[in-house]
């Protein structure tokens, strides 16, 4: 990280009237009034910076106002920098959307969840809480309990939603998390319009994290169910906020076995993703074959970890479970023997006509409006843009490791295909090269302690991209969790892939991004536009559109 | 270039052919398939517990409680709420409770699914509410040298106790009811 951006940072920030917090090694804490937040979110976005994402605090116990924190990344010098601006409870704030796109999403999160009063934001529907939600609730105001139910007027819901829902046979499946809906505009083939509407199943999580429920040492295993196939990606992010704000010293092998735990997940997830791909081109023989090949990797990781998912293994300081040479060269057995599996299969998997036909060419995101909308992960990558956590901010032990990074321009769906097909190998590698250089010593430090009020970023790269995670520390728990799944900052990219682009398609581009596997087997609404019939169906049905 | 894009998709049957059948024959007879490190239920041994509640405060979705019954503290572990993270065997500071390999946990009854163990309570000699448990109480003996008299009294009446003692006049003498 060079100190001259830290001074230019500087220099604009007292140019603008505003205020450094505080330095640390990789962010950079600041305020700025808010007349002049747009101007300096201008400047940063012109010099590199990407939005990772912006979280709306109840700060009426400290400061007696509302703030807004604005967490920009500059990937090309690792630096984070946390731009706050706040008023008080009715003040209005600006929105800086009209300069970021990409942060229409974030703002309308922190207006339904905070209360926020953003400028420019006033008409738009809510974007996080149900239709039904009481006016003057905010559930992630101090005030608010964390177990709080407000009465709900059927009446007033019905009143408000006056298009026919498929909600029986919809999207609330009884076993997968996230749940979206889209609601796709057609002209006869063409798609013209989409409409989505998400967060059916917002748990709460962050406000449960802040409750007296939970505390600093439990909250890894709540993190690690946010997401159903990368939840180790958001324990990791949680405890590396935690270790960064408090100035915990991790040791050397813990880092390398988080690591390896990450790369053995992005392995599997990417595996997953390539067979639901071939079943919904109607290749079932490839699903089944990715698959197969995907079991010794969730076997390895239970032999690491003792769990198939949702390793647990997570606390702040280090880890549970040791890798003992035993392990190790096991898991080098069987990564070596998938590799050669999946190497020989893949040759024949982007060989397949109907794959690379319905791949080439479909689902294009242009590289501009990528960058506008700070897409991350493949499908960051498959447009162009050369960002990855693991080599722009390195963590945990990635800067012992050396790998390249997959980046393909065309922006279509085979693009962000081939970029995750490179990337299992990549990360093969990886984990090859950090058990042989695993250090010794302990996997976790004896004891800690957690100062107030510091504030952290931490970024871990998912299998889909950028996981964020915001800390700003408390008594025995954070006094706020902000937590940014990497889905939540690519699913805008779907309007721009899926318009103007036949019917047929919208299914795989939906799935292209990797919305969290369980979020893909929706119910989508078909409207056509010009007859203004309606009907339902589901994703996997989409496969009878298929171009023969 | 035509006839290797045709022959390419026929090498996946070269692939079936060499990795053959690969799901799992006759079910619930063989081991069963998991590894030495999987971590599945665990098992609290009812004579080394001591019914501190340190796996209580730790246990992430409070599938391990306390609950007191008149004379009696009761350990509940309920194994439908349980992630099977093992942080309760961590903590224990007997070790009383292990991570056991089972994963078959399915059951006709909710009940089927709950654990329990009974704690005897002791009473205090003042004021005769059970306060804890006589197992705990056991070790604080032998962790420490206090007097029985002092030890078996709740901790209310123990600061009453010393509040009492402050308050009386000097040759009094001090009695427990």
């Amino acid at each position: 990280m060079s100190s001259g951006i830290i001074k230019e940072i500087e220099k604009k920030v007292l140019e603008l009237e505003g205020l450094i917090e505080s330095i640390t090694k990789t962010t950079i804490f600041t305020e700025i009034p808010k007349k002049n937040i747009k101007d300096f979110a201008k400047w940063l976005y012109e010099s590199g910076a990407f939005l990772k994402t912006c979280a709306g605090v109840d700060e009426r116990i400290i400061s007696s106002k509302l703030a807004l924190y604005y967490i920009f990344g500059l990937d090309e010098k690792g630096l984070d920098v946390v731009v706050k601006i706040s008023g008080f409870e009715r003040e209005a704030l600006p929105s800086i959307v009209d300069v970021i796109p990409g942060v229409e999403w974030c703002e309308l999160e922190a207006r339904d969840l905070v209360g926020l009063y953003i400028l420019g934001h006033e008409d738009k529907p809510r974007l996080v809480l149900p239709q039904d939600w009481p006016e003057d609730a905010y559930p992630l105001r101090k005030d608010v309990p964390h177990n709080y139910r407000p009465q709900i007027n059927v009446e007033k819901f019905s009143e408000e939603l006056p298009r026919e829902v498929g909600l029986p046979i919809g999207p609330y499946h009884p076993i997968l998390h996230e749940p979206e809906y889209f609601e796709l505009y057609v002209e006869g083939e063409r798609v013209v319009d989409v409409y989505y509407r998400g967060f059916h199943v917002h748990r709460g999580i962050e406000k449960l994290g802040e409750s007296q429920r939970f505390t600093y040492k439990t909250i890894p295993f709540l993190a690690e169910r946010i997401c159903g196939i990368c939840g180790f990606v958001h324990s990791s992010c949680y405890v590396l906020a935690v270790e960064k704000a408090a100035g915990i010293n991790v040791p050397e092998r813990a880092e390398f076995i988080r690591s390896i735990l990450l790369e053995i997940e992005r392995i599997h997830s990417h595996l997953l993703w390539l067979g639901v791909v071939a079943h919904i081109l109607g290749y079932d023989a490839g699903f089944m074959h990715m698959w197969r090949i995907r079991e010794p990797v969730m076997v390895l990781a239970e032999l690491l970890t003792g769990s198939r998912k949702t390793y647990g293994i997570n606390i702040i300081g280090g880890v549970r479970r040791d890798i003992d040479e035993v392990k190790k060269l096991k898991a080098l057995k069987v990564l070596r023997s998938v590799r050669e599996e999946f190497k020989r299969f893949i040759d024949v998997f982007i060989s397949i006509p109907e794959i690379v036909k319905r791949t080439t060419g479909t689902g294009i995101l242009p590289r501009d409006i990528a960058r506008a909308l700070s897409v991350v992960g493949p499908t960051a990558r498959g447009s162009g843009l050369k960002r990855d956590v693991r080599k722009d901010y390195p963590y945990f032990a990635y800067k012992y490791a050396s790998f390249k990074i997959p980046v393909y321009t065309e922006g279509d769906n085979l693009a962000r295909l081939l970029v995750r097909v490179d990337e299992v190998f990549e990360s093969i590698s990886i984990i090859e090269q950090l058990l042989d250089m695993l250090p010794k010593g302990p996997i976790a430090v004896e004891s800690y302690e957690i100062p107030r009020l510091k504030k952290a970023v931490a970024a871990v790269e998912a299998p889909r991209g950028e996981d964020v995670h915001f800390i700003i520390t408390g008594l025995d728990r954070p006094y706020r969790w902000k937590v940014r799944a990497p889905t939540y900052q690519n699913i805008p990219a779907l309007r721009v892939m899926l318009k103007d682009a036949p019917l047929a398609d919208a299914f795989l581009t939906i799935v292209s991004i990797d919305p969290c596997f369980s979020c893909t087997d929706r119910v989508l609404m078909v409207c056509d536009v010009k007859s203004n019939s309606k009907r339902f169906m589901s994703l996997f049905e989409g496969r009878k559109y298929a171009v023969k | 270039m035509q006839l290797s894009r045709v022959i390419k998709p026929v090498k996946l049957l070269l692939i079936a052919l060499k990795t053959g059948r690969v799901s799992r024959e006759k079910y619930p007879l063989g081991p069963p398939l998991i590894t030495d490190s999987f971590r599945g239920a665990i098992s609290i041994d009812p004579v080394k517990c001591r019914g501190c509640g340190a796996c209580v405060l730790i246990c992430p979705p409070n599938a391990l409680t306390l609950r007191f019954e008149g004379e009696k503290a009761i350990l509940e572990y309920f194994k439908g709420r349980c992630i099977f993270c093992g942080m309760c065997a961590d903590v224990c500071p007997v070790q009383a409770i292990t991570v056991t390999r089972e994963f078959e946990l399915a059951a006709v009854e909710v009940e089927d699914l709950k654990e329990e163990i009974v704690h005897v309570m002791s009473k205090c000699i003042m004021c005769g509410r059970p306060f804890e448990t006589i197992t705990q109480l056991k070790y604080v003996k032998e962790l420490k040298l206090i007097t029985e008299k002092y030890m078996n009294m709740c901790p209310e009446c123990r600061s009453k106790r010393v509040a009492k003692l402050f308050a009386m006049k000097p040759g009094e003498i001090f009695e427990i009811k």
